[in-house]
């Protein structure tokens, strides 16, 4: 019996608009990383930290694990580009044909349903922002990074490649030498959010390199939900993510991070995200992994302080010709701290998913506990899934448990539905909702049409 | 002495996960004679030494294979015949065979039971490594028991080729709780349909004991199975890496792998990883892994504490019950009392 799954529609992800820009910088080497800190009129100490990253990047290698990256060349991407258009407090201010994307995307739409705050990054830098006034009076700031740079220089100087160090990878040392664009969130003590604060990205000129930087820190007894998109439109040749994220819960603090990655297939997403998580704080994350060609993505929860939680959701999907390696990492730092993971994937038309994760509890982390759970569907005899998964425990006061299983959709269950009256479609339409369900529940649907499309487009195409 | 590195998982996963490969300090031996104490029990196999040099697919890593194929000092070739038979071969280290490197090769056309022991009547340091293959023909039931009962002192690297056929139903079971450091590799390569292969493991280790334990299996015959089970205890500093594949390859249509770890720790110094790996480019199968590690279960503690037994013999019995599942698979009963006695000692 075999199981046919839509690809995604991608007809309004894949909107290309004239590569319009004020200045695209191509390649990577010193003066390239001056000229743009030298662009964006930027303190010595954030060049300092540019050119430290350069030199960290050309010295470490390529990663010797995980798909292949031999197609990325770096002489190739565009590592700066600015579109023709200044940072907007005004949606009206927004050039048209970049204003004519989001609302496809249905960015203004998601805000007329309250959003608070809505940062979206077109190319390299961020052209809209518009928040609440109810949270400004709050004290919650919510900028873009080059903002955040030059009006809370204090805080960003603290937190800025610390929580992900320059040395972390050969990418995060390229991230960190051009980085440009992104969120700079600040939620003071006690203030609780109600509603979530979104953030979109998406690359338009071909060849370019997306490096954008978040940074949110969530101060004690605080809670934010954050939610990220991004997306692309397809040129042939091949574009580079390679954003960070920095996320810091202070104690007693709550942060939910949601993301859904719709790239487009031409894009290499070497994305890098890390939480350190303070003392009875608590770090959720869920993912949803869709686009893409080859994607390399593994969040991290650090738990540094007794009794921190955090929960990994996450859901892959991969189609023809993708490479979708994702995953979670998390570090038990402190006593009473606990973990749960819980990931499906679904590959299909000769598509490659990977689960890749590390649960590492340390000598400390007594009474500590994690489950892990992660099931993989694969649709076709043409796709691939691969679960690689490492548990390093230090300590004996532990429950640690780990489950995995992979197969295809079980032709008893298709015969009980089908004997329930569902046609055969209807049935194997309904098993992959349902194997994604625990997943694309958690997902914010509801605050954008983008994400709706995502989950309901995908797992409702049609089947048979 | 020179630092290599072993064990290589077949797909590598990040560098500071710490689990790709294990490097270790090995002092190979300079000299090594013939290794003469060894004891084989069989009827009726035909045995001689011509053992096949032919690349492992995997294996410990390529320096101790040339040593192996270069210089083992003890070389079985076992051919079966028609009837059933149990073949038994002890390797007992003393004072004057402190080195094996050593090859075996078995070749199953009909049924057999074959036990492989190691075993230390010396506290001396000793070495060994060595190859072992087995090959069960069409519709052979083979089964393979490994015991190492090697010193503290000591360090032993296996490699284990297994090839299945059609119909064919292999069942190994190591029983790894002797040596310093322990490392072995086992490869099952399940060619034919309807093969079926299940692997047994029990490790326990102590002191400063190292166990890297490395199993892969391929399947490629329609309907096959593989099923792998290792239950350990680790006390003191011991540190054990367990990484198991299964791999289901194109065309293994129907065929099942399921692959279950847990490990026991009776110490907050000693480190367990374990890297369950499900490899799979086919639709039509079912896998599944689960790993577990923590501690004595408080409750069992309690209720045994409870008839009047101490903390260390309720402990000990709490581990043995978790082996004995497996141990009670071993058909020789002098050995199964050996294996026990041996655990009991090394509880202690």
């Amino acid at each position: 019996m075999k199981t046919q799954v839509e690809d995604i529609n991608r007809n309004i992800y894949d909107i290309k608009n004239k590569d319009d820009y004020e200045i695209k910088i191509q390649g990577l080497n010193r003066e390239i990383v001056e000229e743009i800190s030298r662009l964006k009129n930027e303190p010595d100490w954030m060049l300092e930290i540019r050119l430290k990253a350069l030199k960290m990047y050309e010295e470490l290698a390529l990663p010797t694990w995980g798909p292949d990256l031999s197609e990325l060349n770096m002489d190739d991407i565009a590592t700066y580009v600015k579109p023709k258009s200044k940072l907007n407090s005004s949606w009206e201010d927004v050039p048209e044909d970049i204003k004519n994307t989001f609302d496809k995307l249905g960015i203004p739409e998601a805000e007329k349903k309250s959003l608070a705050g809505v940062g979206a990054q077109y190319d390299s830098e961020v052209v809209y922002h518009s928040m609440k006034e109810d949270l400004i009076k709050q004290g919650v700031i919510y900028t873009d990074m080059e903002s955040a740079v030059r009006d809370y220089p204090e805080i960003v100087k603290k937190h800025f490649m610390k929580c992900v160090p320059i040395s972390d990878h050969k990418f995060v040392a390229l991230h960190a030498a051009v980085w440009s664009g992104g969120s700079f969130v600040y939620v003071p003590k006690g203030v609780k959010l109600d509603f979530p604060l979104q953030s979109y990205f998406r690359l338009n000129s071909p060849e370019s390199g997306q490096f954008e930087h978040t940074l949110i820190i969530v101060d004690e007894g605080a809670s934010l939900h954050f939610i990220e998109g991004c997306s692309a439109p397809k040129y042939n040749k091949v574009n580079l993510h390679a954003g960070c994220v920095e996320l810091y819960v202070k104690d007693n603090a709550y942060l939910r991070y949601s993301t859904i990655e719709n790239w487009s297939k031409n894009m290499m997403n070497l994305n890098t995200k890390k939480a350190i998580v303070g003392k009875n704080a608590q770090m959720d994350w869920v993912t949803g992994s869709f686009g893409s060609k080859v994607s390399m993505l593994y969040p991290m929860s650090i738990l540094n302080g007794q009794g921190a939680k955090t929960e990994y959701t996450g859901i892959t999907f991969a189609g023809g010709g993708q490479n979708l390696d994702t995953g979670f990492k998390v570090i038990h730092n402190a006593p009473n701290t606990s973990s749960v993971i819980n990931s499906k994937s679904i590959s299909k038309d000769g598509g490659a998913c990977t689960y890749r994760s590390l649960v590492r509890i340390n000598e400390n982390a007594k009474n500590s506990r994690c489950s892990v759970s992660c099931e993989s569907l694969m649709l076709d005899d043409k796709s691939r899934s691969d679960t690689i998964p490492v548990n390093d425990i230090k300590t004996d006061e532990v429950e640690f448990s780990h489950e995995a299983k992979i197969g295809k959709i079980s032709d008893k269950t298709i015969f009980y539905l089908m004997s329930r009256g569902l046609s055969e479609e209807d049935a194997k339409a309904m098993i992959v909702r349902g194997f994604a369900y625990p997943i694309s529940k958690e997902l914010p649907v509801e605050y954008a049409v983008e994400m709706n499309n995502l989950i309901n487009l995908e797992l409702e195409g049609a089947i048979g | 002495m020179e630092k290599l590195k072993l064990n290589n998982t077949p797909v590598r996963t990040a560098r500071n996960f710490a689990i790709n490969n294990i490097e270790l300090p090995v002092e190979i031996p300079n000299k090594i004679k013939n290794f003469e104490s060894v004891e084989i029990t069989n009827s009726k196999s035909n045995i001689d030494n011509e053992v096949s040099n032919k690349e492992l697919t995997y294996g410990i890593g390529k320096i101790l294979e040339e040593l192996v194929f270069k210089n083992a000092n003890n070389k079985i070739r076992i051919q079966t015949t028609k009837q059933k038979e149990d073949i038994k071969i002890i390797y007992n280290f003393d004072e004057n065979n402190l080195n094996l490197i050593n090859q075996i090769e078995i070749l199953a056309e009909n049924d057999a039971n074959i036990i492989i022991i190691y075993k230390s009547k010396t506290s001396k340091q000793c070495f060994h490594t060595g190859i072992i293959r087995t090959i069960a023909k069409e519709n052979v039931q083979l089964n393979v028991t490994i015991v190492n009962l090697l010193n503290e002192e000591t360090n032993n690297f296996e490699a284990i080729e297994n090839t299945l056929y059609q119909n064919s139903n292999v069942k190994y079971t190591i029983i790894d709780i002797g040596g310093k450091t322990s490392v072995s590799n086992y490869y099952s390569n399940i060619i034919g349909n309807n093969a079926n292969n299940v692997l047994k493991t029990i490790y326990l280790g102590k002191d400063k004991q190292i166990k890297d334990l490395n199993y892969i299996a391929e399947l490629r015959g329609e309907k096959s199975n593989i099923d792998i089970d290792v239950q350990g205890d680790l006390n003191d500093e011991a540190k054990k890496n367990f990484k198991g594949t299964i791999d289901f390859k194109r065309g293994c249509k129907k065929s099942k792998g399921n692959e279950n770890e847990s490990c026991m720790l009776l110490s907050n110094r000693a480190k367990s990883i374990a890297l369950p790996m499900l490899l799979c480019t086919e639709e039509d199968v079912e896998g599944n892994h689960s790993t577990s590690s923590g501690k004595v279960d408080e409750k069992q503690l309690f209720y045994i504490m409870a008839r009047g037994i101490s903390y260390k013999e309720a402990v000990k019995l709490i581990v043995k019950s978790k082996f004995n599942k497996i141990i009670e698979t071993v058909q020789d009963s002098e050995l199964k009392e050996e294996i026990l006695k041996e655990i009991d000692e090394r509880l202690n």
